[in-house]
């Protein structure tokens, strides 16, 4: 007797019968097309739409301890900040997180989505999926999405039985497995403090400070990114929050005001 | 982005009682990327006449530098200081000399006048002048600084509550703007006295 499956099949109206061979997996959800006499003119707009949003600055790097993930909270529709306060850290589960860089919807509801897949395997198998699972489960159906317009810069960091794991999956299909990743406008800002101050054998407060440092001077040279600095840490028991600090005062505490002496003497306004 | 965004700016001028507040914002960037934050925006003319420049940063300076020299030339000749009403015609006429290749500049022109009545006005980029009685704003942030000045402002202010509103309006507007902000500078003009003040911002 064929068991039910039907409750693991994802929201496809058909699916072919070519399902034993993807190993369960059903084929990749997807929705109608919209109508319209120029699809190649709508789908070039609709990248066009998303294009200025992959303002941010988010990174991660795996060092002794397990992995550290930070992100600013800044959402910028072109010049105009639409929000300061964006969850660009997205929970997948309690010990996998991912880093939204690009549209944010993409990003919300494709990470959504991966936390579905991520819980059916668990319950499917019997055991948690790995980093390196989930990574590519979502850069799969990315890959199926390539050239549609969809816009995700994504920093998938957990821990699973083979220790920490870190992979830089986005919306053109890439998939990297890496020790340090930062993603957005203000990556190059990001990697520059990043790379100088990074070692292996760290301690979580002095890793967490250079994650933090590195978000903070990303703010300040990009325009686009800003906010609060968040960071996360990743260890064996899984994800934790260690701050969220307001990029505007921790300028002023990494570069307290020096009083300065007057140069310029006061002088009398001439009065006619 | 168009090219009135490439470097970012912001600019309000504001009158009060026999007095007037002319800030600006410090960032010079190059699209995203903020390459300094100590651009002067704002230039004296004379004593009681400030100028505040908008838009594209090569063409501030090099407005700004042949004003200054129109101005220096104007004082030789009539020995005097020149009015804001005639400096803002000025102005205004050598902005439309570029009429088929502006200036990408919008200047803010902020003065005490005759019996030291406060005078402010604001252009486009080819000298369309627009005169105000209470608050005029220029640069990217300007949309966010109309709607904070609209509901900050009030007639008569005094020098102090003057300085206050223009500081508090310009930094909520430009923490709505990724390209200005850094810091500001606002000048605030009195008949006998200039307070000069650098505003700690957010630096993101």
């Amino acid at each position: 007797m064929k068991l039910d499956t039907s409750g693991l099949e994802s929201f496809t109206p058909f699916h072919g019968g070519g399902n034993d061979l993807c190993g369960g997996f059903s084929s990749v959800p997807s929705f109608e097309l919209p109508s319209s006499t120029n699809f190649d003119d709508f789908q070039k707009k609709a990248m066009q739409m998303v294009k200025p949003a992959k303002g941010t600055t988010t990174l991660a790097f795996i060092f002794k301890e397990g992995v550290m993930v930070a992100a600013d909270s800044r959402a910028s529709m072109g010049g105009y900040i639409s929000s300061q306060s964006v969850k660009k850290i997205i929970e997948i589960n309690p010990y996998m997180l991912g880093t939204m860089a690009g549209g944010a919807a993409d990003c919300q509801f494709w990470h959504r989505n991966l936390g579905i897949k991520c819980r059916l395997h668990e319950l499917a198998n019997k055991r948690r999926i790995s980093v390196t699972g989930a990574s590519k489960l979502l850069a799969n159906i990315l890959y199926s999405y390539r050239g549609m317009g969809l816009s995700v810069g994504t920093m998938i960091a957990g821990w699973d039985e083979t220790g920490p794991g870190l992979y830089y999956v986005d919306s053109e299909g890439g998939r990297l497995k890496g020790t340090r990743f930062s993603v957005g406008s203000g990556s190059p800002y990001a990697y520059g403090v990043l790379d100088n101050g990074y070692r292996y054998d760290m301690s979580i407060e002095e890793a967490a400070e250079l994650a933090r440092r590195s978000i903070y001077h990303a703010t300040f040279r990009d325009g686009a990114s800003g906010g609060v600095a968040s960071v996360y840490y990743v260890g064996p028991d899984g994800w934790k929050k260690l701050s969220g600090d307001d990029v505007g005062e921790l300028h002023y505490k990494y570069y307290p005001v020096v009083p300065s002496s007057v140069e310029q003497e006061m002088t009398e306004v001439a009065t006619s | 982005m168009s090219i009135f965004e490439y470097n970012g700016s912001a600019l309000v001028a504001m009158v009060g009682k026999n007095c007037f507040a002319i800030a600006s914002d410090r960032r010079l960037g190059v699209q995203l990327q903020t390459i300094a934050t100590d651009f002067q925006r704002i230039h004296k003319i004379h004593d009681k006449l400030y100028i505040g420049l908008s838009g594209l940063a090569t063409d501030v300076q090099t407005l700004y530098q042949r004003l200054v020299f129109r101005h220096k030339l104007y004082q030789l000749r009539e020995e005097r200081d020149m009015k804001p009403e005639t400096f803002a015609s000025v102005v205004s006429a050598i902005l439309y000399e570029k009429r088929f290749g502006p200036y990408l500049c919008q200047p803010v022109i902020a003065g005490l006048g005759d019996d030291d009545k406060p005078f402010i006005c604001t252009m486009d980029s080819i000298g369309a002048k627009e005169l105000a009685k209470d608050f005029v704003v220029a640069g990217t942030a300007a949309e966010s600084l109309y709607g904070a000045c609209e509901s900050m402002y009030k007639p008569d202010m005094e020098s102090d509550e003057l300085f206050e509103t223009v500081s508090q309006a310009l930094l909520a507007s430009v923490d709505r703007d990724c390209l200005s902000g850094w810091g500001g500078h606002v000048f605030v003009v009195t008949p006998t006295e200039v307070i000069e003040k650098t505003l700690k911002g957010r630096m993101d």
